[in-house]
């Protein structure tokens, strides 16, 4: 508007009560805010043709105002959209904007410009569209950061779909592992197990139903095949516990030990009291830990400590827990025989037994078991014996409020 | 009549001795791989003859056994309503909780740990006879223990 005020160069004041000295000065203003702009402000009339070119023109599509005033704006559309001037005039003579439109221009070099184009009608006096201005903006380098962009996301998202690939195969594997170590854990329990029931089943039937042609010696051997067969069935099966617990993820929960060791020692009528004194004497911590593996390591701990006790001994276990930071250590204390400090540190291990005596009889795998169910839940084991005045075994968890 | 599914002859040997230790002296009829065990309750084959090999009082089963697996023969049963009042225990050297658990959940009545002895035939037989077991019509499908 004011720059067609100056091309009407009126002396008068106009409606708005402006002198023409004062509207001289606001179109040297704006005049000013126009060069200076970033952006490209052309102005054409409703032929297309360019009327005025400001710096920002200049800057985006390399030609001097002089080159181009006068031109078709169509020297600046590449070929192939030649048909959008049309179309851009068309809506302009309707008296419509074209807003932001994002499209492609062509630099006096020829190189190619990503812009956003914004026209509007200008009208002269009485209103009448005579042309338009127009605002373009070189989008190119957001267009080029936005297909930079768009190409780092599809990698992203190609990147995780390999990664879940290969997820997807490791898992497999590793479900076909777990799957074969179950269907041999299966066989070995059920198809290793069967012939040591049998020599077992026949010998105790000998002893049973032939006792009266059998002298001492005779009985003593079959006794030896029984007590055989069922140490190698604890084997197998202990073995077995012992090879499942290392693939078997475990949910740790609140366990409450006050009821967990309560049930156990009910459980067992071998620890009832005459045969077992047991004392708790006060209420039990409760742990972060899978109960079933919690109640095996303990079950295999008060059994251990039930067992190993000096001939008319009447085992006496003390049971109690220990706060230590934020964690729950849970003694179980007994008047055993005592391990030695030499052989502490092989105690936890697979198939050590450090008892000489026989009269002990165990697989050597119980406390292997304990260790690894109480280290599956993150917990430590351990022990404090002299040799002499019995063991005192210990887990420690961490602490559940 | 019970009907043993079972291939392993010391199994047999074992399970009809603790039988007798138990005092126990029903009849007993050995399948030796699932396939004959459905022939036998179907009367198919050489069981066509329902007067010589009548439907069991209960049917033991093993949980591995030739041709068709015990949980396949315990499905069958537990699909047919003609047998529908015969109990089934299964009798396995299996400790997996899990198999224990899945077969009183497809319709097991009891399961036996191999070996079988005379105390834990208590869990199947009372004086001398099959213990009743409750019928499966009247059974929620929650009651797993």
């Amino acid at each position: 508007m004011i720059l067609q005020k100056e091309a009407s160069s009126s002396a008068k004041p106009d409606s708005a009560g402006l002198s023409s000295e004062e509207i001289s000065r606001l179109n040297s203003h704006f005049a000013a805010i126009i060069e200076f702009s970033d952006d490209a402000i052309i102005s054409k009339n409703l032929d297309g043709i360019i009327q005025s070119w400001n710096n920002g023109a200049q800057r985006i599509f390399g030609y001097t105002a002089d080159e181009v005033i006068g031109k078709s704006v169509t020297i600046l559309i590449p070929e192939g959209l030649q048909n959008e001037e049309p179309a851009i005039i068309g809506r302009i003579r309707r008296g419509e904007r074209v807003d932001h439109y994002e499209t492609i221009r062509k630099r006096k070099d020829g190189a190619l410009l990503n812009i956003s184009l914004t026209v509007s009608p200008i009208k002269d006096d009485s209103g009448k569209i005579v042309g338009a201005s127009k605002i373009a903006r070189d989008i190119t380098d957001s267009k080029v950061a936005a297909e930079a962009l768009r190409k780092a996301k599809e990698d992203l998202v190609k990147a995780n779909e390999d990664l879940e690939e290969r997820v997807r195969i490791r898992t497999a594997s590793l479900k076909e592992a777990v799957a074969q170590m179950e269907e041999f854990s299966y066989t070995v329990s059920h198809d290793l197990r069967g012939p040591v029931r049998a020599m077992q089943g026949y010998a105790v039937a000998v002893l049973e139903d032939f006792s009266d042609r059998l002298d001492a010696r005779g009985r003593d051997y079959l006794e030896r095949i029984v007590r055989g067969s069922n140490r190698m069935d604890k084997l197998i099966q202990d073995v077995l516990i012992y090879s499942k617990l290392a693939q078997t993820q475990v949910d740790l929960r609140h366990v409450s030990l006050n009821h967990v060791v309560r049930e156990i020692i009910q459980q067992y009528p071998e620890m009832y009291t005459p045969n077992v004194e047991i004392i708790i004497d006060q209420p039990l911590d409760a742990v972060w830990a899978h109960e079933a593996s919690l109640v095996r390591a303990i079950s295999n701990l008060l059994n251990n400590a039930k067992k190993f006790v000096a001939p008319n001994v009447i085992p006496k276990i003390e049971i109690f827990t220990e706060r230590r930071g934020d964690k729950i250590r849970l003694w179980i204390k007994d008047n055993g025989i005592g391990i030695k400090p030499e052989y502490h540190h092989r105690l936890f291990g697979m198939f050590e037994r450090v008892g000489q005596n026989s009269a002990y009889e165990g697989t050597g795998i119980g406390l292997a078991i304990v260790k690894k169910s109480i280290e599956k839940m993150g917990g430590t084991v351990g022990l404090e014996s002299d040799g002499l005045n019995g063991s005192a075994f210990w887990i420690e968890l961490p602490a559940s409020t | 009549m019970i009907l043993l599914v079972e291939d392993s002859e010391d199994d047999v040997f074992l399970f009809e001795r603790a039988m007798i230790k138990a005092q126990v002296s029903l009849p007993v009829h050995n399948a030796r791989d699932g396939q004959e065990a459905l022939d036998y309750l179907q009367a198919a084959g050489k069981y066509d003859d329902r007067n010589s090999f009548p439907l069991p009082l209960l049917i033991l089963l093993d949980l591995k056994i030739p041709l068709i697996h015990g949980f396949e023969v315990l499905r069958w049963v537990r699909g047919q309503p003609s047998l529908n009042n015969i109990p089934v225990v299964m009798l396995t050297s299996s400790l997996e909780e899990k198999d224990r658990a899945r077969a009183i959940q497809m319709g097991a009545d009891g399961y036996l740990i191999k070996p079988p002895t005379r105390e834990s035939l208590a869990q199947v037989f009372e004086n001398g006879s099959v213990k009743t077991f409750p019928r499966h019509d009247q059974r929620t499908p929650a009651s797993e223990n």
